[in-house]
């Protein structure tokens, strides 16, 4: 942090609007935060079902799996197996979606609020990481 | 002074939001209202941060419910399915920690859900998959509530922050002013 050199007063006047502004732009950086975790972790449950899904292609169509629900295994075909992993995968491909739409939402009302409030604040302000 | 907290705009749980504090002059005419401001301000910042935390915790208890709730939920939508085919199932289940063991089930119409406090209860699974799924939803709800809760106490602490650096800034200025006076009354000669 730099502090204004001795005897210069900071001439920016902050009014509620502009507060208004910096506190949704701390409160949607958070947001930001928090989904972008959560869509890692669906991106590598997407890696997960795609790889089990390549790989249960070797086995026969009679032959029995262990596929896990909650914390309990069922014996269940293969040919069942590959059934209930494509919709694992499509209810994870509708959540990873759903996720990106909500963070370029998110990511273009920041970027009008950056822009807005460089414009009023210029140096005075740091909205970089 | 004590109106300047209460103030009439809610979130709609009735936490009251931050004023802001464009000039500080309009509040603040001695040195003993800005103790007493200042006095307030902590306050009311500490009550922000209590709430926050408080809120904070609340959502790391839904998100812990929630995969629970839908992992039942799909183990009693597989138990049903498997119910309208007459199909009986072999399972490998936890019988503790690291210990799996075998079992057959049967075709079945009943479940018993846990509903907590030592007791368990069996539903027919129509029913069962009904409970859940209001469980569920209600379980999403109050996460979004506790969350847009915290984000608007997170909003009004940097509001309270501001507001209190802007009130000591004032006080630094008025001392300084005080001091030069003082100063000034010292060298003047008569």
């Amino acid at each position: 942090m730099e502090l204004l050199p001795e005897g210069q007063q900071n001439q920016v006047e902050v009014l509620f609007s502009d507060q208004q502004k910096i506190n949704e732009f701390s409160k949607l950086i958070q947001r930001k935060d928090k989904l972008t975790s959560i869509l890692e972790k669906q991106n590598q449950e997407k890696e997960y079902l795609d790889d089990v899904s390549m790989e249960i292609e070797l086995l026969d169509e009679d032959e029995l799996v262990n596929y896990k629900i909650s914390s309990a295994f069922v014996k269940l075909r293969q040919e069942e197996v590959v059934e209930r992993l494509e919709k694992d995968t499509q209810l994870v491909e509708t959540e990873i979606e759903a996720l990106q739409d909500k963070l370029s939402t998110i990511e273009s009302r920041l970027s009008e609020l950056k822009t807005d409030l460089y414009t009023k604040f210029g140096k005075n302000i740091n909205l970089e990481r | 002074m004590e109106e300047l907290l209460n103030s009439k705009v809610k979130n709609p749980r009735g936490i009251p939001q931050a004023p802001f504090v464009e000039k500080v002059d309009e509040y603040v005419k001695t040195s003993d209202d800005f103790d007493k401001v200042m006095q307030l301000f902590q306050e009311r910042l500490q009550q922000y941060k209590y709430m926050e935390q408080s809120k904070i915790n609340a959502q790391a208890q839904f998100m812990k419910k929630i995969p629970e709730i839908e992992e039942s939920l799909r183990m009693v939508r597989f138990l049903k399915e498997k119910n309208e085919s007459q199909e009986s199932i072999d399972t490998n289940y936890e019988l503790n920690e690291t210990l799996y063991t075998t079992a057959t089930i049967e075709p079945t119409d009943k479940v018993m859900l846990w509903l907590g406090a030592d007791i368990m209860l069996e539903y027919p699974i129509d029913e069962a998959e009904e409970l859940l799924v209001e469980k569920l939803s209600t379980a999403k709800t109050n996460l979004e509530i506790s969350e847009e809760d915290a984000e608007f106490l997170r909003e009004n602490i940097t509001t309270m922050e501001v507001n209190t650096a802007r009130l000591y800034n004032w006080d630094v200025e008025r001392r300084k002013k005080e001091r030069l006076a003082e100063e000034g009354a010292k060298n003047l000669r008569i």
